[in-house]
């Protein structure tokens, strides 16, 4: 109980003071993406507020975009959603496959060697996201690397490592050696114990980071903005250049879809680590 | 067996997750290399003139607004986040507390796009804010909040927020309460309390916190683009201008190792200071 | 004389349904030490809590010094308290936690060094004042959350299982030292204990709780020598409670032997019997010592020796009995062996049912 550091009764001008400002911190967090919600249902072409009426048009707008075969634009939104949708498979499946035996090494090995390794690990969540998309670009245009999606997918496997192997590590730390070495005496090879012991009680915290993947690359838009070409580009990106000028309601209504696939998705992650992991 | 693996095999599971990261190294590296080229175009020779060329009055100014900006922006974040994780460790309905979490994590997930356009709706001259105080008669000319500095704030106090929520919380989570009702029975009151007890046992948590946010938001991009609308110039967007129309790539290098060694240098100077406070706490 | 300090009435605290405390009432003499006994669960800490304030009673009332305290917020109490965890501030130095509250009561400098200096030298650690809390020994610290409640010259001093964490050679000088200190300050106190032993030795009057409600209140011989009912023997002392019932005239049957002790109960009535171990009285079969009276043949089922004390489980038919000897009045028998019991039942209490 942890009532006594926010006292709920008697807690007078204090108790007021923090939930007033605890109030304003809500509203910042939640109105833009309240208001892109709300405006996303206005019925007319003017964004100003309120509304005057509400319709479901832009959202018809929307399906018409992703329905019509759309050969005037360089590059249609519904191209751009594949790709974006393919990156962050790649990205999560990547990013997964390497961190899960990462995390049962550094789980297993010496303090020394698990922190430097962890260290090197977070340093691309501290790294500046402008400089991490310039030096990307610099690299592959000096270099002239011809990479095609990948372009996109190496730097957002970097930017989600931290991610993943924090849920991994986390799903390790429940997991004793003793319980493989118990599946070894019964006479399992190491591999198999691996296999049919660790990997499966990892994996909530598998799980975890496999969403978090997707959702990072998924909405990302810094490196990519540096990365994206007319060939490969994101959904982010698409959104960006068409909004460059003025805001569309139509855009606003795929907003609001990529708010209602990253609430699911957080959701399910909360679920999946309830209470025995911090999210960051 | 024991909890020692065969080296074989750690060197096995490590190499894939080593492949993984290597280009991000690389990039790291390649960009360290650039920023000493003695040619603007192309990595040639060893200079340092890269950095001497930052040294004028624009890329100043870009530097201290960049300051300016991630400094208010810190400092507003801690004073908005403490009351935060103080109402989301204390909450007592398990429905309630996952519902904080949702609104205050949404902002450090969702496209940024997303977000700037829900700014530029409140903010914007027929946005929410401006027609409110129209309709009230405060003004009757829309008064300019996006596409400066304000604006930019805003967005950056958002989207950094949920970084110190979060660290915040676990350290609120670690304090007992009943030092607080220790307090109490000594005569203070809550204010008191909270100023006496909370505050400094919380203290390394919002030195790593703020340290974490000012570094977030010092290297801003997306927010100054969308939102400042070129305006506002952040050292991210004056690294940026360098390389799209001047194509000065070793004085965008040198640009960005300035802004990662700001980084750099805030990280470890409050990793300093918790140690330090922390060293005395003993605990 | 009987001069109240704090006075409880009919106090009640529920959490949603579950009810913690049910109307529990109260006095509380001034400048005793008043013990709160009982198995965990039974609401002796949100009792103590009730009284320091940090929380609130769904009914009932407070008096101190015939004012109510009812809805006064625990700041403004002045009541000393030391926590479970003791609760010493992890940033601040030993003068710094001891002259907290004198701070807070805006005291001025040279008082609060000056105190500090004298609560220092009455725990007897006069030269830890500028250690930092995490440099101090369990016993230290110990001294310290009571010196720092002492501090503020409280009118009533709480204590919630202080002593808990302490190993049990420590925790028995603490127990001596915390009742000297309360003696020489004078202080009304109450603690919050489970351990039987502490309360015995540490309380002038001891008040044994269950299920939120006050089974007994009385002093520590009294209510172990009268424990009120079987709750109250079982837990203070750990008696044998042995089904009985009354034969003609009133005389207890017991174990099948017919006694000459007269029960204040009707004929044919069930009842049971609680037994201290320590009444038990053990002999040889046939020997010049064994009683004539009231013998129940009993066989040896365990006996250890504990140096001063030993200690027996006999059996009678299906019931058995925990005996507790001193050295010199041990029977040489061994397990397997039959013994003859004798029990006074003027020293034991007969319940009904």
């Amino acid at each position: 109980m942890k009532t006594a550091l926010l006292p709920g009764r008697n807690g007078g001008s204090f108790t007021f003071a923090i939930r007033l400002l605890a109030v304003i911190g809500i509203l910042v967090c939640a109105l833009p993406v309240a208001i892109v919600t709300i405006m996303s249902f206005s019925a007319s072409e003017f964004t100003g507020f309120p509304p005057q009426s509400f319709s479901f048009r832009w959202y018809q707008d929307v399906w018409a975009l992703f329905t019509a075969a759309d050969a005037s634009s360089a590059q249609s939104v519904s191209e751009a959603t594949l790709t974006s949708i393919t990156v962050a498979v790649l990205v999560m499946i990547i990013s997964t496959v390497v961190c899960v035996p990462l995390a049962y090494v550094l789980a297993r090995s010496e303090r020394r060697v698990r922190e430097g390794m962890e260290t090197l690990f977070t340093l691309p969540l501290v790294f500046p996201l402008v400089m991490l998309g310039i030096a990307f670009l610099l690299m592959a245009e000096s270099l002239k690397l011809e990479l095609g999606i990948w372009r996109i997918v190496i730097p957002h496997v970097a930017l989600v490592l931290p991610f993943v192997l924090r849920n991994c590590l986390g799903a390790m730390s429940g997991i004793h050696v003793e319980v493989e070495e118990a599946a070894v005496s019964l006479g399992a090879s190491p591999a198999r114990a691996f296999w049919d012991v660790v990997i499966p009680m990892m994996k909530p915290g598998i799980l975890a980071g496999l969403i978090f993947a997707l959702i990072i690359s998924f909405n990302e838009f810094t490196v990519t903005f540096f990365m994206y070409t007319i060939d490969i580009s994101t959904l982010p990106i698409w959104m960006y250049s068409r909004t460059v000028s003025s805001l569309d309601p139509a855009t606003l209504a795929i907003s609001v879809v990529i708010i209602l696939f990253d609430l699911v998705l957080i959701l399910l992650v909360d679920r999946l680590i309830a209470g025995r992991a911090n999210l960051f | 067996m024991t909890s020692h693996l065969s080296r074989r095999l750690a060197f096995a599971f490590t190499l894939p997750a080593l492949v993984a990261i290597a280009p991000f190294v690389a990039a790291c590296l390649y960009i360290l290399r650039f920023s000493l080229s003695g040619e603007q175009g192309v990595i040639e020779g060893f200079s340092l003139t890269p950095y001497y060329e930052l040294l004028t009055p624009y890329f100043g100014r870009s530097v201290w607004i960049t300051l300016k900006l991630s400094l208010i922006a810190t400092s507003v974040v801690i004073v908005l986040a403490v009351p935060l994780a103080l109402v989301l460790v204390t909450l007592q309905s398990n429905l309630a507390r996952r519902l904080l979490t949702v609104t205050i994590l949404l902002p450090l997930i969702l496209n940024l796009l997303v977000q700037a356009y829900g700014w530029v709706l409140l903010l914007g001259p027929s946005g929410v804010i401006n027609s409110t105080l129209i309709a009230l008669g405060l003004t009757d000319r829309p008064v300019r909040l996006m596409f400066n500095e304000t604006g930019v704030l805003l967005g950056l106090i958002q989207t950094s927020l949920p970084l110190a929520v979060f660290p915040i919380a676990s350290s609120v989570r670690s304090i007992s309460s009943e030092y607080l009702e220790a307090a109490s029975s000594l005569g203070a009151t809550h204010w008191r309390s909270f100023r006496d007890i909370t505050l400094p046992l919380l203290r390394p948590g919002l030195v790593a916190a703020a340290s974490i946010v000012f570094a977030f938001n010092a290297s801003a991009f997306a927010i100054p683009l969308l939102l400042g609308g070129r305006r506002v110039q952040m050292v991210g967007l004056a690294v940026r201008d360098m390389i799209s129309p001047l194509f000065n790539w070793s004085g965008a290098a040198a640009g960005g190792m300035v802004l990662i060694l700001l980084t750099i240098f805030v990280l470890f100077a409050s990793n300093y200071l918790v140690r330090k406070t922390t060293a005395r706490i003993g605990t | 004389m009987s001069d109240t300090h704090l006075s409880i009435e009919n106090v009640t605290k529920s959490f949603g349904t579950v009810h913690a405390l049910a109307d529990v009432s109260l006095n509380v003499d001034r400048g005793s030490f008043v013990c709160l006994l009982g198995p965990s669960g039974c609401g002796k800490t949100t009792l103590l809590r009730i009284i320091a304030g940090f929380e609130a009673a769904s009914a009932g009332s407070l008096t101190l010094d015939g004012k109510s305290i009812t809805g006064q917020p625990a700041h403004h109490r002045g009541f000393g308290m030391v926590f479970q965890s003791l609760a010493l501030f992890p940033h601040m130095t030993v003068a710094q936690n001891i002259a907290y509250g004198l701070k807070l009561r805006k005291a001025g400098r040279a008082e609060q060094s000056q105190r500090v200096e004298e609560l220092l030298e009455v725990i007897e650690l006069p030269n830890i004042a500028d250690r930092p809390v995490s440099a101090l020994s369990g016993g230290q610290r110990q001294r310290v959350a009571i010196a720092r409640a002492l501090a503020i010259r409280p009118s009533l001093f709480l204590l919630d299982e202080p002593l808990s964490a302490l190993d049990a050679k420590l925790r028995e000088n603490m127990q001596i030292e915390l009742r000297r200190l309360q003696q020489k300050f004078g202080v009304t106190t109450i603690l919050v204990t489970h351990d039987q032993a502490e309360a015995m030795m540490l309380a002038d009057e001891l008040v044994v709780m269950k299920d939120g409600r006050i089974r007994q209140t009385g002093k520590p011989t009294d209510v172990y020598r009268k424990p009120a009912d079987r709750f109250v023997a079982d837990f203070l002392g750990s008696a044998n409670l042995v089904d009985a019932r009354v034969g003609p005239g009133g005389k207890l049957v017991f174990l099948g032997a017919q006694t000459g002790h007269v029960a204040p109960f009707s004929e044919n009535a069930k009842v049971s019997v609680a037994v201290r171990p320590e009444d038990v009285r053990l002999s040889l079969p046939g020997t010049s010592d064994t009683p004539v009276n009231s013998a129940i043949a009993a066989q040896v089922v365990f006996r250890r020796d504990l140096g001063a004390v030993s200690e027996w489980i006999l059996s009678v038919g299906d019931v058995e009995i925990r005996a507790r000897c001193p050295r010199n009045q041990n029977p040489d028998a061994s397990v397997g062996d039959e013994v003859a019991v004798d029990i006074d039942f003027e020293d034991c209490q007969i319940y009904a049912g």
